[in-house]
């Protein structure tokens, strides 16, 4: 998955596990950056009678690096504050919600959002409201509209949302860690000498699952440095250090400075090209630091296991990966940015700092939607990954693309990749997503009712 | 203050310091919300709270009294008097030979 439960030790933590960070500049409004965390992942909708809900004891933020050292310049910080109306009753409502301050619900959360610039810290949001989980028909009768009013306006041109999501991000989990099967190509994979595959369409293993996003938009001016467009984007969940059980009255207390326990920037780094042994460090380290991890970008052991996986499939990409080249392709992309000059008009390189951040240059417009690219730069769409991050990317195919080697000319101009490599996909689109994505704020769909998944 | 300290919070901010007395104050405190800790055993919070609590005289001095919430003491290392002590936000460190083995000695 792009992040979920990516490492041993936060997936056991499912509320304070990020799963996918987006970064874009909003469609609908292009003086404006969208940013997107997404927490709490594989929700079943019809999880109750105590839904899903953000944590209170997690400080929960969004990153920007402005001057490329790896380290945030703006932070947008979300806390949550859950309260119950009437703790003598089990149920989650009592009756249809159709307003954020109706009587029948019972368990709602609120949160407080502060901007930290430098040392300065500027609470631009209070008491804002959750939006419900989507229950079914009966509970959340028009969830829809209900969930647009926690859209909040700010001040300043920033608006917020905090609630459930439909899960935008589509890949085949059940293939995929099944050995790198790709359903698509599994005819040739090696399986082990196991009965021969043949190929399938591909399965999204995330359909029909919500998520918890926090969505934030933000004038581009906010965040960005004069005459330089080119941002670094993460998000991080953190808990205080000590968890005591207070068994008196049954609840957890918590104490001492917050630490971090889990950090997204692009998709599938931590999932992927982190090796199990260093999983939990990284989570808990900032980008800053990602020096360290170097290696596992431009030695990544996926692309040493795709020509085995799949003999015979990518002669090229093996060479490459026996000669011990280190693929400075990848360390562009996922960790400076890439720097002008490689790609014709195009830049999002935001320094030397070998730093794990979702870049975005933010001067690149967004692309109509009929023109986009679901594979993004690699389709020829600069407004697409790996220059931010849209909720319609294609991230798996992309990142599987340029581990395969399809990015790798892009330093030397005489390799030539695999035929192959440029047509791996787990064989999903946006159209695998059930929940429609929004044309505006905040884009991901609206999330599928416990009423009716699973179906 | 975001948490991505290092750009915000250097590194070496002075952390509050506590006295020993005031340490002993603060797992009173927290021993009266039955929330005292060590890393030894969470069982030890009550019983450190009843041998460790000061005279009520000296109280008024003692700062500790100012915090609303659970004070954790987390002995480290008994042997070397290593103590983390939480309050808060916030966290301090403290080398107490005495004092880690009063409190190891104060759950049995």
């Amino acid at each position: 998955m792009s992040s979920h439960r990516e490492a041993p030790e936060i997936s056991k933590d499912p509320v304070a596990d990020s799963t996918d960070v987006y970064a874009f500049v909003s469609p609908d409004k292009p003086g404006s950056v969208t940013l997107i965390a997404n927490y709490i992942p594989l929700q079943s909708p019809a999880g109750g009678p105590n839904f899903y809900e953000f944590g209170d004891d997690v400080l929960y933020e969004i990153h920007v690096d402005n001057n490329g050292d790896g380290r945030a310049d703006v932070s947008f910080q979300f806390r949550f504050r859950t309260t119950v109306r009437n703790p003598e009753t089990f149920l989650y409502n009592t009756g249809p919600i159709q307003s954020l301050n109706s009587p029948n619900w019972n368990r709602r959360q609120t949160y407080d959002v502060t901007m930290v610039s430098g040392f300065t810290g500027r609470a631009i949001g209070t008491g804002l409201a959750c939006p419900p989980c989507n229950i079914g028909p009966l509970s959340t009768p028009d969830y829809g509209a209900l969930a647009a009013q926690a859209v909040h306006q700010l001040g300043g041109g920033i608006t917020v949302f905090a609630g459930q999501r439909a899960e935008g991000f589509y890949v085949d989990l059940g293939a995929i860690f099944d050995l790198g099967d790709l359903r698509p190509f599994e005819q040739l994979h090696a399986t082990f000498g196991l009965p021969a595959l043949k190929a399938a369409p591909g399965v999204n293993a995330t359909n029909n699952v919500n998520v918890h996003s926090i969505a934030i938009q933000v004038p581009v001016s906010a965040l960005t440095r004069s005459g330089h467009p080119s941002i670094g984007v993460w998000t991080t969940a953190s808990r205080q250090r000590v968890r005591l059980w207070d068994a008196d009255n049954g609840e957890n207390v918590d104490s001492g400075p917050f630490r971090q326990v889990s950090r997204l920037g692009n998709p599938l780094v931590n999932e992927v090209l982190i090796p199990l042994g260093h999983k939990d460090q990284w989570n808990s380290l900032p980008p800053s630091d990602d020096k360290r991890f170097e290696r596992y970008v431009t030695h990544p052991g996926l692309a040493a296991l795709l020509p085995s996986l799949y003999p015979g499939v990518f002669p090229n990409l093996a060479a490459l990966v026996a000669a011990g080249k280190p693929r400075a392709d990848l360390e562009a992309i996922l960790l400076t940015g890439i720097p002008a000059g490689i790609i014709p008009g195009f830049t999002n390189f935001t320094g030397p700092v070998l730093a794990d951040m979702l870049r975005l240059n933010t001067s690149v417009p967004p692309t109509p939607s009929a023109k986009q690219s679901i594979f993004g730069l690699l389709g020829g769409d600069a407004a697409g990954f790996p220059n931010g991050r849209r909720v319609t990317d294609d991230v798996v195919a992309i990142e599987l693309r340029a581990l395969a080697g399809v990015t790798y000319p892009l330093i030397d101009k005489t390799f030539k990749p695999d035929a192959a490599a440029g047509q791996l996909t787990d064989g999903l689109t946006p159209a695998s997503v059930h929940a429609p994505y929004l044309g505006h704020f905040p884009y991901l769909g609206v999330p599928y009712s416990g009423y009716n998944e699973p179906s | 203050m975001s948490n991505q300290d290092a750009k915000h919070v250097p590194e070496g901010t002075p952390e509050r310091r506590l006295s020993r007395r005031s340490l002993l104050q603060g797992a009173a405190t927290a021993g009266a919300a039955g929330l005292a800790a060590t890393a030894i055993g969470a069982a030890a919070g009550p019983a450190l709270a009843a041998t460790s609590r000061p005279p009520a005289a000296d109280q008024s001095h003692d700062t500790a009294g100012t915090h609303a919430g659970p004070i954790v003491v987390h002995v480290r290392d008994a042997r070397s008097g290593d103590i983390e002590v939480f309050s808060g936000t916030s966290q301090t460190r403290v080398r107490d030979k005495d004092l880690a083995a009063r409190i190891s000695r104060a759950i049995g």
